[in-house]
């Protein structure tokens, strides 16, 4: 067994876009992820996050420098080899939930071990096990447009968890919720995390959470500007918000379909300014289950940052 | 991933989109009901021109003609050149190891009947023995005409059922009866002659008419009794009422005996006509055409319009291939999204090209089932209409569903093959 889950060493990435210009994202990442640990990635938009996101999820190569995943070389894979170490190494959680329209929750979860050849009984019975580490047993038959942002959630991160993969890999995953159900998926990482011993890599924009982490990563223009492994955790964490917040609408337009009547609309331009850990705190004890019908429908355009 | 996982998720993407599914099918339905429908019409008629031709002697029956040389002297033909009675006696008599009958018909003639002052129409035709062997009819009581008949230029005649049950009340009151006959031969343009003959009743025949050609005369508002209105006298007996003493034909046919070659007899008798008869003559010669023969002619004539009709259901088909190929393409790009999420749980190309072939493949066999009971209920309606019912190809039904997979996956695969070759990255961004 490998300590190192994430070993790469000077990542770079260019993309082409007609000789001779070609748009360096990345000048040379270097970092490592070890095992169990529970990182976050923060970094603004345009700052190469989502790049450096497509590259540990084997969605892409980098142009030069070595990156390794529980050993495997990724820099060096094919699309065939990538699309494997995707389906057994890595779970995804999107922004947007991505459940496949018109299949089941139970089948969303199967999902990734049909790809991998699981014979059918045996995935689902996994698929019902991880339906009851994130407390959906019940929706098991539901289909995604049958349920509720979190539950969607919910149902993205036990499909994550199918393979049993190395990392999971969660961009923006509460980007998409309301602060209270934003919270219970957090909370449900830190579970995973805690119990479950997982790996797991948050991309976020969100300080706030990136503070819950035990890591967290800072990224402007391409370029690891703070780890907080390397500076002592305090400063790290006094640090990165400084760096990376830049309150974004989409807390915004989650508030105001919020049906908890919470306390920020009380105050107009709370949440404009710094008002989102007042949020999470509020909220932490509301329950899930509350259906929030326009939960999907928050912009998505954050998500191509 | 499992086929059978990918045909569930197919067809759930057809139940969730109904409508746009069905006008896809549309071009395949057409093209599969009717290549179904051809087919089975090709059978009906098939089946049909097989009645007809196993109902004049089948496959035994050879007409004797004769017919110009290869570089005649003459274009026209004289009495000379016509088979004579003797010749027909002679080969009968000669190859009767071949010849189960001979038969000809030295004319016919529209003629009437008057009875209880009203008058019916009539054909009279003048036959030998052997004509029954070849006419589609049957004797239901009597006797036909007979050798003496013919030798003895006796007035008798045979008469239909119909005829018998109109003119006389019953087929069994009709025989030994007089039937009085009024020819009307044209002498002139305008000019008719009447000539009247009196004929003994000796039997009475049943028209045995195919289903398709009484059919057919319904078809077109024709009776089809009145096709029972033939009378068959001896050919001398006309022969000698129209004052022709010669006696001699263009063709002759010949009933070849069941389980010979035929095609050998036939060249047999044929060379040794023209050897025997024909060796002087500079224009003419005999030769012989099996009833085999004719039928592949109609075959081959059938085949044509059903290649032509089946060309046209290609068409269809291909247009129809080429709708799947489009709604394929929408389908893909609809679902550019789900396609990276696939991608990103490690669906690699080779499962998302078979998922779209397999949805592909899935409507176009829905259409073509959908075609092919369509095709089916079309031919069975066809079949009540000309009155013949033939069971379902199970050849065609193979074909058409072999088709539609094959049209599934050719037009299947160049949109599936897009969707495999999508960038994750760019698909998973895609709104």
């Amino acid at each position: 067994m490998n300590d190192i889950v994430i070993n790469a060493r000077d990542i770079v990435k260019k993309f082409y876009i007609g000789e001779p210009n070609e748009l360096e994202i990345l000048h040379g990442m270097t970092f490592e992820v070890p095992k169990g640990q529970f990182v976050s990635i923060v970094g603004q938009s345009g700052s190469g996050k989502s790049t450096l996101m497509n590259i540990i999820g084997a969605l892409d190569r980098p142009t030069s420098g070595t990156y390794f995943l529980d050993g495997q070389d990724i820099s060096r894979a094919n699309d065939k080899e990538l699309s494997r170490i995707r389906n057994l190494e890595i779970g995804f959680v999107f922004q947007t939930f991505n459940l496949i329209a018109r299949t089941s929750a139970l089948k969303n979860i199967e999902l990734p071990m049909m790809y991998a050849g699981v014979p059918a009984k045996e995935r689902r019975k996994r698929a019902f096990d991880l339906l009851d580490i994130v407390e959906m047993t019940d929706r098991s038959e539901h289909m995604p447009n049958e349920l509720s942002g979190g539950q969607k959630q919910r149902i993205a991160i036990a499909r994550a968890m199918a393979n049993d993969p190395s990392i999971i890999l969660a961009d923006e995953p509460t980007g998409a919720l309301d602060s209270k159900t934003g919270r219970l998926v957090m909370d449900l990482f830190h579970k995973l995390h805690r119990e479950q011993g997982k790996t797991i890599v948050l991309i976020t924009h969100n300080p706030e959470l990136a503070a819950e982490t035990d890591r967290i990563i800072t990224i402007a223009d391409g370029n690891i500007i703070s780890d907080s492994a390397e500076v002592s955790p305090l400063e790290g964490i006094r640090r990165a918000p400084v760096i990376a917040v830049k309150p974004s609408g989409i807390q915004e337009t989650g508030e105001k379909n919020d049906e908890a009547p919470a306390a920020p609309d009380t105050v107009p331009g709370v949440n404009e300014t710094n008002g989102t850990s007042e949020d999470v705190q509020q909220q932490e004890q509301v329950q899930d289950h509350v259906p929030e019908p326009a939960a999907a429908e928050v912009s998505e355009s954050e998500g191509k940052a | 991933m499992g086929i059978w996982e990918n045909v569930v998720l197919a067809f759930a993407g057809i139940r969730s989109n109904k409508m746009r599914a069905i006008l896809t099918m549309l071009g395949i339905i057409i093209g599969i009901s009717s290549v179904i429908a051809i087919s089975t019409l090709g059978d009906i008629m098939q089946a049909n021109v097989m009645d007809i031709f196993n109902s004049q002697g089948g496959s035994n029956l050879t007409v004797f003609q004769v017919s110009r040389k290869d570089k005649p002297a003459r274009d026209y033909s004289s009495d000379e050149d016509l088979i004579t009675m003797d010749m027909i006696a002679d080969v009968k008599k000669k190859y009767s190891k071949y010849l189960e009958a001979v038969s000809f018909m030295s004319g016919n003639y529209e003629a009437s009947t008057r009875h209880h002052r009203k008058d019916y129409d009539l054909v009279v035709y003048g036959v030998n023995p052997g004509y029954i062997k070849q006419s589609m009819t049957k004797m239901m009581m009597g006797r036909y005409i007979s050798e003496s008949d013919c030798e003895n230029i006796k007035n008798v005649c045979v008469i239909s059922d119909r005829q018998a049950e109109k003119l006389f009340g019953s087929q069994r009151a009709a025989i030994g009866k007089v039937l009085p006959v009024t020819y009307n031969f044209q002498v002139t343009r305008t000019e008719k002659m009447a000539v009247y003959a009196d004929y003994t009743i000796v039997g009475v025949y049943k028209y045995q008419l195919s289903s398709l050609m009484s059919s057919m005369m319904n078809a077109v508002g024709e009776d089809a009794e009145s096709w029972n209105n033939e009378v068959y006298i001896p050919y001398s007996t006309l022969n000698r009422l129209v004052g022709d003493d010669k006696d001699t034909q263009y063709y002759f046919y010949g009933n070849m005996m069941n389980g010979i070659d035929i095609d050998k007899a036939c060249e047999e008798i044929q060379d040794y006509m023209n050897q025997s008869y024909y060796r002087d003559n500079d224009s003419y010669e005999i030769h012989y055409q099996t009833m085999e023969s004719q039928m592949e002619m109609i075959g081959q004539i059938l085949g044509i319009v059903q290649l032509v009709i089946s060309i046209i259901a290609a068409i269809s088909l291909l247009v129809g291939g080429i709708g799947v190929m489009n709604i394929m393409l929408v389908s893909v790009t609809e679902r550019t999204r789900e396609i990276g999420v696939r991608k990103a749980l490690g669906a690699p190309n080779s499962a998302i090209r078979i998922q779209f072939i397999v949805e592909s493949i899935i409507i176009c066999l829905v259409g073509g089932v959908i075609g092919i009971i369509l095709g089916l209920l079309m031919g069975v309606a066809a079949g009540s209409i000309v009155g013949t019912a033939v069971p379902p190809s199970i050849r065609s039904i193979v074909i058409a569903v072999g088709f539609s997979m094959a049209i599934g996956i050719f037009f299947g695969y160049y949109p599936a093959n897009k969707a495999a070759k999508l960038d994750p990255i760019e698909a998973l961004r895609y709104e």
